[in-house]
């Protein structure tokens, strides 16, 4: 048994050990062809002489160099469209024909001139204007500033005179009103007289209160005396009229007859009693009351004398205040009236002038229709010059814009310019002068284009310029071409195709394939070579660097190569 | 009890064997996921610069209302010499015209090309800048262009669009008209194919365009991205220089460091977004290429996540072996230090043996001379 599984092992190990080996002799024997699989392939191309023609290309539109633009004045309807873009016609051929109708412009100016008319004629029967102004207006009779000017400062003159008199009155006014009050002032001193008046009035009292008194009694009885007297009488004349034959009414009692006739005497007696009582108080009371008040009317009178006199002056005073007041009023009114005629003779110059200047605007819009009648234009439009219609900004049936270009024509004989932007770098590399090629230059016999300037581009002026060119031959305005400019071709020693210029923070590089002989054939190693591209066109650069010529240098590969990686090369 | 040695016997195989299997899976799927983060040329800038690691690729990707404009990536330009210049990197090559920088840009939209033959509408992408060092698209006939040659009227077909404008593919140095202006076919390029790159945008005609072509005479949708490699002394130094001077705010704006988002640190990063990634807030549609590689990344993440489990069970399982076998260790630092010095003791003694037997050896001979 241990000898079975002992033989099985060595066959199991031995039968491992012949699949090991044959296993490793297939791959030795195809190893060439396994590396090579597992290689990148490349493409090469010899590195050799050549030319580089760097060119600049650009597009752009041809336009004339000096277009000559159809315009019309007014706004008429394109009635039809004799020519095309690119027609060549010559000097009066017919080029457009428009609707006969007046223009647009014309019927406008019409109406504004109406308009015009209208408001001068609102203004003159709107009643703030005088009928001077409108007539001066009417007949022309303008006047001149300095003859406003005049009218206005005699205006002026009279205010100024009113009020000077005004000024004047005034003055007295102030005057005789500080006269009036220095009279207030300066009255003489009336206590004495009061004083001596008071006395006398005392005086007077002393005896006229009980004289007064009693007299009011007196009177009160006399009343009484009357009342009664006439009671008596009626009495008595009731009773004379009964016996004369009338009706016998008598409303008195003889009572009261009687009563009265007792009251009569008792009062009379009261009297007469009072009056001597009056006399034993002072017998000659009357005199003395005479006397007492002649006294109080003289201390009254100097008193009232004394008062007079300033009342008097200042009366005096008053009537003269009153009459210069009367006088001022009357010239503030002058002086109003003064002012309002000032005001209307402004308002009056400005209405004038207002007046003359729509009068004015009238006149000059009647001329501009005048004008536009004359200027309307006939139904066709000839051509101006001879020469090759560049562009037609109008159809048939369209209107014309009043100013603006309905056609745009090339004059016969004059150039085509074009131009198109490229950067700074790029046109540092070119000159003015230089002739520039035409893309797909077999569709065009004839065709110049000529770099005539170099400007900064408006539109990007740090880093752009414009290249302007000279364009002659058969083109038109508005065709776009496609131009190369630049050098002519320069010459190479080494020249490579644009894939194959690598770079890395070391600079530019190419690959080179580099041969080896080794036992299982050719061996491929790409080798890198530094070089500085010193010019390229759109397919090829010349580079210069450590090569000879002639060299491999890789163009592409099916995986990313590296320097000194094996590679393998295209079957092709 | 044989029973037990021979089931124990088996078991044994089979860890060894599974063991074997996981190391294997782990080591498969970890080249894997480094070829396919070698694969894509477009983050590769940063290699194909400098050898030296001492750059990094950085992609920049606004949103349509960012506003980027070429003058606004010319002032960026002005603005990162002069801060190279602070910064003291300078241009040490030997060689006329390195550069230490290069950049690109590029907006996408429509345009019309006309041949002869047929008219195509297709997609478009406007380059500005070194736009195909950035992006070296397999070209089948004819060369690059750039936005820094004189002439910007140069186009880049795919197959689809040479064909059926030409009816072949080597067309380069032909004619096409874009917008009534004659344009130059520089090259015909292969079209990545592909469930990735369809869904990535690329599923239909498009042509390569110089970014004035595209704004002058095709519909632009607005510059979308700037790419550029540079110096990067220090780590990140270009990601925030960038980020910090695009002058796009951030709601508008993605900055992507393509050097180094394949990285391991890179991809379990993704892994902790899962979930999350997908969504963002900013409304920035990004070029097929960016969609691409953001696909890479989530496949070769997911790889290396594989890769990880798979790589756990061997670790795990040595570990336990190792700990078993240190608990029944039999020798201990003392055995060992004591096998040392008794084999250095031997050695010794063996050197001295020699050098006794090769002295008996010359007197023997010296005697034989004196003798002779």
């Amino acid at each position: 048994m241990m000898n079975d599984s002992g033989s099985k092992r060595r066959d199991w190990v031995k039968n491992v050990a012949i699949v090991f080996l044959s296993v490793m002799l297939i791959l030795t024997f195809f190893s060439n062809t396994i590396m090579n699989y597992s290689l990148p392939e490349v493409a090469t191309q010899y590195v050799m002489p050549g030319s580089i023609t760097a060119k600049i290309r650009g597009t752009g539109t041809v336009e004339s160099s000096n277009p000559y633009n159809i315009q019309v004045n007014e706004t008429r309807r394109v009635e039809s469209v004799l020519v095309r873009s690119g027609d060549t016609v010559k000097k009066g051929d017919v080029l457009f024909i428009l609707a006969d109708k007046e223009s647009n412009e014309l019927k406008a100016a019409e109406e504004a001139l109406d308009a015009l008319m209208l408001d001068f004629e609102l203004q003159i029967l709107s009643g703030s204007i005088s009928s001077s102004v409108v007539s001066n207006v009417q007949s022309g009779r303008t006047s001149t500033v300095a003859e406003y000017q005049s009218r206005i400062v005699a205006a002026e003159a009279e205010i100024d005179k009113w009020k000077k008199e005004i000024a004047e009155i005034e003055v007295a006014i102030s005057q005789l009103q500080a006269l009036q009050s220095q009279l207030s002032v300066s009255r003489p001193d009336t206590k004495e007289a009061e004083a001596k008046l008071a006395e006398a009035q005392a005086a007077y009292n002393l005896v006229a209160d009980p004289v007064n008194a009693a007299q009011v009694e007196i009177d009160s009885w006399k009343a009484e005396i009357e009342k009664n007297q006439k009671l008596i009488e009626e009495h008595d004349a009731k009773t004379n009229g009964y016996v004369s034959g009338g009706d016998f009414i008598n409303n008195i009692s003889q009572e009261e007859y009687n009563t009265a006739g007792v009251l009569i005497e008792n009062y009379t007696e009261r009297i007469n009693r009072k009056r001597q009582e009056l006399l034993e108080w002072n017998p000659n009371y009357e005199a003395e009351l005479v006397r007492l008040k002649e006294e109080v009317d003289k201390a009254q009178t100097n008193l009232t004398n004394d008062q007079n006199y300033i009342v008097n002056s200042s009366n005096a005073v008053s009537v003269q205040l009153s009459n210069w007041n009367l006088e001022l009023s009357d010239k503030n009114k002058k002086l109003a009236e003064a002012n309002q005629a000032k005001t209307q003779l402004l308002s009056d110059i400005a209405s004038q002038l207002n007046l003359e200047k729509k009068m004015e605007k009238i006149h000059e819009q009647r001329e501009e229709v005048n004008r536009l009648r004359e200027q309307a234009m006939g139904a066709e439009i000839l051509a101006p010059i001879s020469g090759t219609i560049s562009s037609v900004n109008v159809v048939a049936g369209q209107n014309t814009t009043a100013g603006s270009a309905i056609a745009t024509m090339q004059p016969e004989g004059a150039g085509y310019t074009l131009s198109f932007s490229v950067s700074n770098e790029q046109a540092r590399k070119l000159n003015p002068g230089m002739e520039a090629e035409l893309v797909n230059s077999w569709r065009y016999d004839d065709v110049v284009v000529t770099l005539n300037t170099i400007r900064t581009d408006p539109s990007n002026p740090s880093s752009n310029k414009l290249l302007m060119f000279d364009v002659k031959g058969s083109v038109m305005a508005g065709q776009t071409l496609n131009l190369s400019v630049g050098n002519k071709s320069a010459n190479y020693d080494l020249t490579v195709p644009n894939s194959a210029i690598r770079e890395d923070n070391n600079g530019k590089f190419i690959l080179i394939v580099e041969s080896k002989s080794s036992p299982l054939g050719n061996r491929y190693k790409a080798t890198r070579i530094d070089v500085e591209v010193m010019a390229s066109d759109d397919t090829t650069s010349a580079v210069k660097g450590g090569l000879s010529g002639y060299e491999f240098v890789i163009t592409t590969s099916t995986k990313p190569v590296e320097a000194g990686q094996l590679v393998r090369l295209a079957e092709n | 009890m044989k029973r037990l040695r021979n089931s124990l016997s088996a078991g044994r195989n089979i860890l060894g064997i599974s063991t074997v299997i996981s190391m294997v899976l782990f080591f498969l799927l970890y080249s894997v996921s480094s070829v396919l983060s070698n694969s894509l040329d477009t983050q590769q800038m940063a290699e194909r610069w400098s050898k030296e690691k001492d750059v990094a690729q950085i992609s920049c990707f606004f949103s349509s209302d960012a506003g980027v404009s070429v003058d606004s990536i010319e002032s960026f330009r002005h603005t990162l010499d002069t801060a190279l210049m602070e910064a003291s990197i300078v241009q040490d090559s030997t060689n006329a015209g390195a550069r230490l920088w290069a950049d690109a840009y590029s907006a996408e939209g429509k345009i019309s090309v006309k041949s002869e033959r047929a008219t195509v509408s297709a997609d478009a992408i406007g380059i500005g800048g070194d736009f195909f060092l950035f992006h070296p698209l397999q070209l089948l006939y004819g060369a690059y262009f750039s936005g820094n040659d004189y002439n910007q009227d140069y186009c880049i077909l795919d197959e689809d669009a040479a064909w059926q404008l030409f009816g072949s593919n080597d067309v380069a140095g032909m004619m096409v008209t874009i917008g009534g202006t004659p344009h130059v076919v520089a090259g015909v390029i292969h079209r990545e194919m592909g469930r990735l790159s369809e869904a990535a945008g690329l599923d239909s005609t498009v042509v390569y365009v110089s970014y004035s072509t595209l704004d002058t005479y095709g519909q632009n949708y607005g510059i979308n991205h700037y790419e550029i490699v540079m110096p990067n002394p220090v780590s990140d130094y270009a990601y925030n220089y960038v980020k910090e001077h695009i002058g796009v705010p951030e709601k508008q704006l993605e900055v992507v460091e393509n050097s180094g988002r394949f990285d391991l640190l890179s991809r379990f990063e993704i892994l902790a977004a899962f979930g999350t990634r997908p969504m963002t807030g900013k409304a920035i549609i990004y070029p097929y290429w960016e969609n691409v590689a953001r696909g890479y990344e989530d496949i070769i993440a997911l790889i290396t996540f594989l890769a990880v489990l798979f790589l756990m069970y061997p670790t795990v399982l040595l570990l336990i072996l190792f700990v078993i076998y240190w608990k029944h260790k039999t020798w201990s630092a003392r055995t060992i230090y004591l096998f040392l010095r008794d084999k250095w003791e031997r050695k010794m003694e063996d050197v001295r043996a020699k050098r006794l037997r090769r002295k008996a050896h010359k007197d023997t001979f010296d005697d034989e001379e004196e003798y002779i």
